[in-house]
């Protein structure tokens, strides 16, 4: 293992007999922005809940801020943000009280002056006395960036943070993505399906296919190697039939 | 704030907005009401057809009601805890564990340096201050009703046994919530983890006496508890079912403590049964694994 703000080493996970994630060997540098892509049941959400510690390996390991996975999910827990896909709150208490117990949970003594900063930093400032329950699909969204940001993490994970979100939601979370990493240095490791808003926002990538990465390097390098391609996109299904065929 | 505090905190101020509490301190304190509301008509009837009887000459007896305990008018209060407050505890047990696997917050949850065994005992220990209130005002409200109707205050000696049978239903009442909340963990729809710890609480309070003690249905209802067996077959089962009978245990004893003097005997082992059963529904539900609570609801 590496001083790697992610690495991950032949690890792997199986459900039963079905095998999720393939000894997935990995690093992603500190202060990048990683994209992890592939089809539906690729993989993804379980690489994402294995390094949140939500899940436990099967076999190998994986190292997140420095804390393994296995010997030391507890430190990893404590340096980590995690939004899931479709994340879902106490709709029936307040913006504040929301944020409130789960900076308290990560550790924080009297947060409402952080919880007000975070606000601040993703302009949802005036809404903190609201219900949840009355909030919009892309202000959940926001509100899933401000709960993983409060403890200030190194490592952010996002399991597809666009999806549902009409454009405007998305443009707004691709700038909060790019802020976070680019003014607070945060890591950031992103699942996603839009491969367009890969383009925009990571610096480097992963394909995942059947559990195996595919392939995994800088966006930059990944461009370059494919001159005659006009996109990502086409770069994403060129490699998928690589490897099919 | 550790995972403990903050935990019970938030199981509170959800109860409380869920407003679930509200309806549970509502339906107690009408409870109480009516438990005592019933016992003194009952004393004003008897006591004005036994003035009637005096008056006309035809007895001679004392008023059955004379050397009553003021806490006789508690009585009706004990089957109301075991029938109504049982389930309604079973109710705010189920809501706080399928809270989290409903709306998926527990992976927000434990992605965070969170021990499960924190979490649930802090879900426990604000479920079991929510009902402690609960219990704690509408008891309050019991004590003033028993002053007025004796016309003073209670002693301490009917104080102490009040607040007695007030901490045996939160040790009830507790226990059946602990049975929601492992439900809640354990099943795999919401209606499941809402109907199976009703099929145990009715098996326990009905089916269990029943087959120990060949108790009619009907006196099950009874806020005493049901007569011991009567030899043969009903022995060697009720040495098993017995125990088992916690709303038996829980009536035999809150007789006791309120002086009802159709129940003679020691509370104290009814007491430590309750007590027991406590104690192994909260390490049951304490070891509940992470992947149990971050299973998701089949509906």
């Amino acid at each position: 293992m590496t001083n790697s703000a992610i690495a991950t080493d032949n690890l792997s996970k199986s459900y039963g007999s079905t095998l999720a994630l393939d000894a997935l060997s990995l690093e992603v540098a500190a202060g990048e922005v990683f994209g992890l892509l592939g089809h539906n049941g690729a993989g993804k959400t379980t690489t994402v809940n294995v390094l949140t510690t939500l899940l436990e390996p099967t076999y190998g390991n994986a190292e997140v801020a420095g804390h393994s996975v296995t010997a030391d999910a507890m430190g990893v827990r404590r340096s980590i943000g995690y939004l899931p896909e479709n994340v879902q709150f106490y709709d029936n208490l307040t913006l504040m009280e929301n944020l409130r117990f789960f900076a308290e949970l990560s550790g924080l003594r009297r947060p409402d002056q952080r919880i007000r900063d975070v606000l601040r930093i993703l302009d949802f400032e005036g809404r903190d006395r609201q219900r949840l329950g009355t909030f919009s699909k892309g202000m959940r969204q926001r509100v899933g960036i401000a709960q993983a940001i409060l403890h200030a993490p190194s490592v952010l994970f996002l399991d597809e943070p666009t999806s549902g979100l009409d454009p405007e939601g998305v443009r707004t979370l691709r700038e909060t993505i790019v802020r976070l990493n680019s003014e607070f240095g945060m890591t950031i490791f992103m699942n996603t399906h839009l491969l367009s808003e890969v383009t925009k926002t990571c610096t480097s990538i992963g394909i995942l296919r059947g559990g195996t990465l595919v392939h995994h390097n800088t966006l930059a390098k990944t461009l370059a190697d494919f001159p005659g391609e006009d996109s990502l996109e086409e770069i994403y299904f060129q490699l998928e039939s690589e490897r099919v065929s | 704030m550790n995972t403990f505090l903050v935990s019970a905190r938030h199981e509170m101020l959800n109860t409380r907005r869920a407003r679930t509490a509200h309806i549970l301190l509502i339906v107690f304190i009408g409870m109480v009401i009516a438990s005592s509301v019933i016992g003194w008509v009952t004393n004003q009837t008897v006591t004005g057809v036994y003035n009637k009887v005096v008056a006309d000459g035809l007895t001679t007896a004392p008023n059955p009601f004379a050397g009553v305990s003021p806490l006789y008018y508690a009585r009706n209060a004990v089957i109301y805890v075991l029938l109504i407050g049982s389930l309604m505890a079973i109710v705010l047990g189920v809501q706080a564990t399928v809270r989290d696997r409903k709306a998926s917050t527990v992976d927000l949850v434990l992605s965070r340096p969170v021990a499960t065994p924190a979490r649930l005992l802090g879900q426990l220990a604000g479920l079991a201050v929510v009902l402690a209130a609960v219990i704690g005002i509408s008891f309050s409200v019991s004590w003033l009703i028993f002053s007025i109707i004796n016309g003073a205050p209670l002693g301490w000696g009917d104080t102490g046994r009040v607040i007695a049978f007030g901490l045996l239903s939160w040790v009830l009442l507790t226990s059946f919530a602990l049975l929601g909340m492992l439900t809640g963990l354990r099943s795999k729809q919401q209606t499941t983890a809402l109907l199976v710890p009703f099929v145990i609480w009715s098996a326990v309070a009905f089916v269990l006496p029943q087959i120990g003690t060949a108790a009619r249905p009907v006196s099950l209802l009874n806020p005493v508890p049901a007569l011991a067996s009567t030899g043969g077959y009903f022995d060697v089962v009720s040495a098993f079912t017995g125990p088992l009978s916690l709303t038996e245990q829980f009536k035999r004893a809150s007789s006791i403590i309120l002086q009802d003097p159709n129940v003679t005997g020691e509370a104290t082992s009814s007491i430590l049964i309750l007590l027991a059963f406590l104690v192994i529904m909260t390490v049951v539900v304490v070891v509940t694994p992470r992947n149990r609570m971050r299973s998701g609801l089949n509906e």
